[in-house]
């Protein structure tokens, strides 16, 4: 490198610092990287002359105006920094506070754990900590939580927003999962695709299947069963259209109705998101793929499903007629006055599943369950709950045991 | 069927249940063993010849075994048949299903022959001429008085006897059947729908000895015995299975030989001569399709109402009148070329619409929707061919690969006039309850309904073809059975348990950090459930090493989920949870083991009301209402596994 003793050199060299550093600005944002070839053909530097322009690309690194990247190949290449976050560095008292700090900078948006920066500048545990307390008194930096590695400290440029990969989107507040803040928003995208995928019928009149009633009879029981006496009576029997008149309608009350075949108006994830944008709920901004991944959610835990109708993919309610009519908000209300109603429930209950109901579905000593074991059909206390002989306990097991 | 050893403990205790111990351990031993002669099986039990000739007597009367006689051995092979066995626990729902489908009287010779098991065409037509005979004779002699106890007899006390005869069961006042003429029609219609098939000469060979001596047989016309080559195989393998085929055909051998004689001509004299001598069962298979269309129909309730579940049922009714099974067996069914298949069965929108009930108001049960809101090219779309994947899981993929988010005009023709239920032009009408509605014709009604069902993510019905509809079971029951797997793990493990489960269904396996940004759950929550789910065996986990050399600790685990191994899992609560259920009735029978010895006196019988102390009466009456409980659980585990297992 050669040496522009004179002071007139130094002049020309800082001017044309200046103009170089303003031009990149006005060649593009922060991120883009520009290679010496890109600077050359900025023509700042008369006749574009080498020497010059690495002279003064040295100058406005020294100042943290310039950034210098390892361009895939090997070449160097260069980001600019603002002015203003160029002084942070400038204004820091010594070498490894501004190495810190650099790390910190580089991290961007998604944060950088201290152990890397420990890692990747060979620091001190104390030095590290100094530089860190220093700096976040300045408010240069401050700590963040990564969604994905909670556990690790983190620190952040302190002007700058972590990012949605490092905050888990809208649906995380300082790292926590914010469950409050879903379910209500799940409630209100429940209810707007149910009332908008199926239809509420004031009093339909349906045709009312008549439960038989199982009869008590002591008429000739032997000790052991007939095949023929091993019936389902207890159980509601499906009735049979084919041979039973359908019984006179009844007075009906109010439904929600499948819509018919080919319906074009399953509310799209456009439509909710724009729906939930309308309604103002939140202040966060909620983008389709964040209402995309609830309404997913929902789809999981089997409440809504995607329908195609042509190119248009919808969600419907399932087992519309099983619904709930009474109002998502009608029931938020309730809640208010009497808070014993617990938490809201989307949905009807699950279809009821025969293994569930008796207790061995649920029976936390399954496993060990025989006749002439050490827990055994005869002696279970479940079962005489489950049939009423016996009080169950005051927290019944088969409930909170873990198995 | 995988005989797993609740299963088989199980059907021993059924036995137990309904024919007592003898043959219940003969049976146990059976199944136990495996295939056995009548000198292994004393060995294993212990009985003497005498007892198990009885026992042995017992279990075939009930089509209970299979047997076999290897040409030139001069010993019979006996072997458990646990399908069989199984569905006696099925025995009231069937009944059930037999009178509301074709009447009482039709139950009652069905449990007639339930009662007796394999029965002579000929011994039943005098069974019931016994005793129309003499509900004749009380008639005339007591006209004025009412037979208090007509029957007389419990028949399900068998004792043994290789043949006994069938007692009919119905004791009321009111013969069900008052003439022979009345029981060869009800015979003929059972014979007709086939829930009653003739026994042939190999009704008792086990599905393996059966393929055996068949497959045996057409080794022999190859030169050398053997099968050579690509070409021949394959041939062999079509021979094998029609020769299974014509087998199969020989249980409808009855069917054939009644229809030929026809019922309308000489009524009475349908089962004369040979007729009369041949044996009938029940035909379980025919009964699980009857009864698998009960269970769709309840399906199709959930999920779209009341309304178009009758309209489905009575569909499912005529479609299943050629349905002689609801699995296909791989051997039996197989065709080495699609266009031997048969083809699926279909039925047409007129052919339902002749035998809908009157009273079916199709008019309810849908939503009403301006006609502008419908494509009625999607609606009406056919598809020819059923499904080409296990859809049910490939849903929202398929979705998401062709569907442009919001793009909701397809530029279709809206022709309100076309759309039925919900033509009424823009005005909302409720239902067409109210009479305002334009009256709207039958058959357009009926369609919306099958559209609707066409239209299912469940894949309930597919409209096949102009105005015909058909349904593929085989991706419908997958999709049912998916149902009941996840309300089950549901109902076990919470809603958020099931998430996990179908999250990973639809994604493969996931390690925790992808399960939680998908579930948008708690990572503490989420590992506990996730560690719960493994417990009940609902979702499995596998090591991913980081390095060459495994270690523990330092690997990470992705979970997922294996349908098969859930459903065995909920195969093997169910099998388990029907024994317990067995097994806690048993210890409640022993502890009122009192008074059930006094109604079985026969001086109490029948007229327990007068008889017993009210002490007696009400331990009675607990004592059944327990025993309905129980029993009444093991019939809705029962429909669980049917779906699981059978359907
Ligand atoms: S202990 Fe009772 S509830 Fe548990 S498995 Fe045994 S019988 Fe069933």
């Amino acid at each position: 490198m050669a040496a522009p003793n004179s002071e007139a050199d130094q002049a020309k060299l800082q001017i044309f610092k200046d103009e170089l550093y303003d031009t990149i600005r006005e060649h593009g944002s922060e991120t883009r990287v520009f290679s010496q070839a890109d600077l050359k053909g900025l023509g700042v530097i008369p006749n574009n002359d080498v020497r010059i322009l690495v002279d003064v690309i040295q100058m406005l690194t020294n100042e943290k105006l310039l950034i210098g990247v390892h361009l895939p190949g090997g070449e160097l290449g260069w980001k600019w920094r603002s002015r203003e976050d160029a002084k942070k560095y400038t204004s820091l008292p010594d070498e490894p506070t501004r190495l810190v700090y650099g790390e910190i900078d580089q991290a961007g948006q998604d944060g950088v754990w201290i152990r890397h920066i420990k890692l990747r500048i060979n620091i001190q545990d104390a030095t590290l900590k100094a530089c860190i307390k220093f700096l976040e008194s300045k408010g240069f930096i401050s700590s963040m939580t990564n969604v994905e590695m909670p556990n690790r400290k983190m620190y952040i440029r302190a002007d700058l927003k972590p990012s949605e990969r490092a905050t888990g989107g809208p649906w995380f507040t300082d790292g926590e999962l914010d469950e409050a803040f879903i379910k209500v928003i799940e409630g209100i995208i429940f209810e707007y695709i149910k009332t908008r995928s199926a239809y509420f019928s004031r009093g339909t009149v349906l045709p009312q299947r008549q439960p038989k009633k199982g009869v008590v009879t002591g008429d000739a029981r032997g000790v052991k069963r007939t095949a023929t006496d091993i019936s389902n009576d207890d159980a509601t029997p499906a009735p049979a259209p084919a041979t039973k008149a359908a019984p006179p309608p009844p007075k009906g009350k109010p439904m929600y109705l499948p819509m018919p075949a080919g319906y074009k108006k399953y509310p799209t994830v456009n439509d909710i998101t724009e729906f939930i944008h309308n309604q103002k709920v939140s202040t966060a901004m909620l983008g389709v793929a964040d209402i995309q991944a609830l309404v997913d959610v929902l789809v999981f835990d089997g409440l809504i499903e995607p329908i195609q109708v042509h190119n248009r993919k919808g969600y419907r309610v399932v087992r519309p007629t099983k619904q709930d009519t009474v109002s998502y908000a009608k029931r938020q209300q309730d809640r208010e006055s009497h808070p014993e109603l617990g938490d809201i429930v989307l949905g009807p209950p699950p279809l009821s599943s025969a293994v569930t109901e008796a207790p061995c579905g649920k029976c936390p000593v399954f496993e060990l369950c025989q006749e002439g074991g050490p827990v055994a059909p005869s002696t279970c206390v479940y079962f005489q709950e489950w049939l009423g002989l016996k009080e169950p306990a005051v927290a019944t097991a088969n409930e909170t045991a873990p198995l | 069927m995988l005989v797993t050893a609740p299963l088989a403990e199980f059907c021993t205790l059924t036995i137990d249940e309904i024919y007592g111990e003898l043959p219940s351990r003969i049976y146990a031993s059976l199944l136990m063993r495996g295939r056995s002669t009548i000198q292994q099986l004393a060995g294993d039990t212990g009985m003497n010849a005498r007892q198990l000739r009885h026992g042995l007597a017992l279990l075939l009367q009930h089509n209970l075994l299979h047997y076999h006689l290897d040409a030139g051995s001069p010993h019979y092979f006996y072997e458990a048949n646990v399908e069989h066995a199984y569905n006696l626990a099925r025995t009231g729902k069937i009944l059930q299903m037999v009178e509301e489908t074709h009447g009482a009287a039709a139950k009652d010779v069905m449990q007639t022959i339930i009662l007796t098991g394999l029965t002579r065409v000929g011994d039943l037509v005098d069974a019931y001429q016994n005793r129309i005979d003499r509900m004749n004779r009380i008639k005339e002699k007591l006209k004025a008085e009412e037979d208090p106890f007509g029957n007389g007899v419990e028949s399900h006390e068998v004792n043994g006897e290789p043949k006994p005869k069938p007692t009919p069961q119905s004791s009321k006042s009111d013969p069900l059947i008052s003439s022979i003429a009345d029981l060869n029609k009800i015979i003929y219609k059972l014979v007709e729908a086939e829930l009653l098939i003739g026994v042939h000469k190999t009704s008792f060979e086990s599905p393996e000895d059966l393929l055996a001596t068949i497959e045996s047989d057409i080794q022999k016309t190859y030169p050398g015995g053997e099968v050579k080559g690509n070409k021949a195989k394959a041939e062999y393998k079509d021979k094998v299975a029609e020769a299974l085929r014509k087998n199969r055909s020989e249980s409808r051998s009855l069917k054939r030989k009644l229809e030929q004689n026809g019922l309308s001509a000489k009524r009475r004299k349908l089962f004369d001569g040979a007729a009369s001598a041949n044996v009938m069962c029940i035909n379980y298979e025919k009964c699980l399709v009857e009864l698998r269309n009960r269970r769709l129909m309840h399906y199709a309730e959930e999920a779209f109402g009341q309304t178009t579940s009758w309209v489905y049922a009575s569909l499912l009714n005529l479609l299943s009148k050629d349905i002689s099974r609801c699995r296909d067996d791989p051997i039996t069914d197989h065709y080495e070329k699609d266009e031997e298949k048969p083809a699926p069965v279909v039925v047409t929108t007129s052919q339902l619409l002749d035998v809908l009930k009157t009273s079916l108001d199709l008019s309810v049960g849908l939503g009403q929707v301006d006609a502008d809101k419908i494509s009625v090219t999607a609606a009406e779309k056919i598809a020819e061919l059923p499904p080409r994947k296990k859809f049910f899981i490939d849903v929202q993929a398929e979705a998401d690969a062709n569907a442009s988010s919001d793009d909701d005009d397809e530029g279709e023709d809206v022709k309100p006039a076309t759309n039925g239920v919900n033509g009424v032009n823009g005005t909302h009408v409720t239902n067409g309850v109210n009479g305002t509605a334009k009256r709207v014709d039958r058959r357009t009604q009926l369609r919306q309904h099958l559209l609707l069902l066409s239209e299912s993510t469940q894949g309930f019905l597919r409209h096949c073809g102009a105005e015909e509809w058909t349904v593929d079971f085989v991706p419908l029951m997958a999709a049912l059975r998916q149902a009941e797997i996840d309300a089950t793990i549901e109902n076990t493990v919470g809603r958020e348990g099931v998430r996990l489960v179908r999250m990973l269904r639809a994604k493969g396996k996931l390690d925790e950090k992808a399960i939680m940004s998908v579930a948008l759950m708690r990572k503490a929550d989420m590992s506990k459930k996730l560690a719960e789910m493994h417990k009940y065996g609902f979702v499995q986990t596998q090591e991913v090493p980081r390095e060459a050399k495994a270690d523990v600790k330092k690997s990470f685990f992705l979970w997922y989920f294996d349908g098969t191994m859930a459903l065995e899992r909920i195969l093997d609560v169910s099998y388990k949870t029907m024994i317990h259920s067995l097994q806690v009735l048993d210890t409640l029978r022993e502890k009122d083991q009192h008074v059930l010895s006094l109604i079985k006196r026969s001086d109490v019988k029948g007229q327990e009301d007068d008889k017993l102390r009210k002490i007696h009466k009400e331990k009675l009456t607990q004592f059944l209402k327990l025993e309905r409980m129980l029993l009444g659980q093991i019939q809705r585990v029962d429909d669980l596994v049917a779906v699981l297992r059978d359907y």
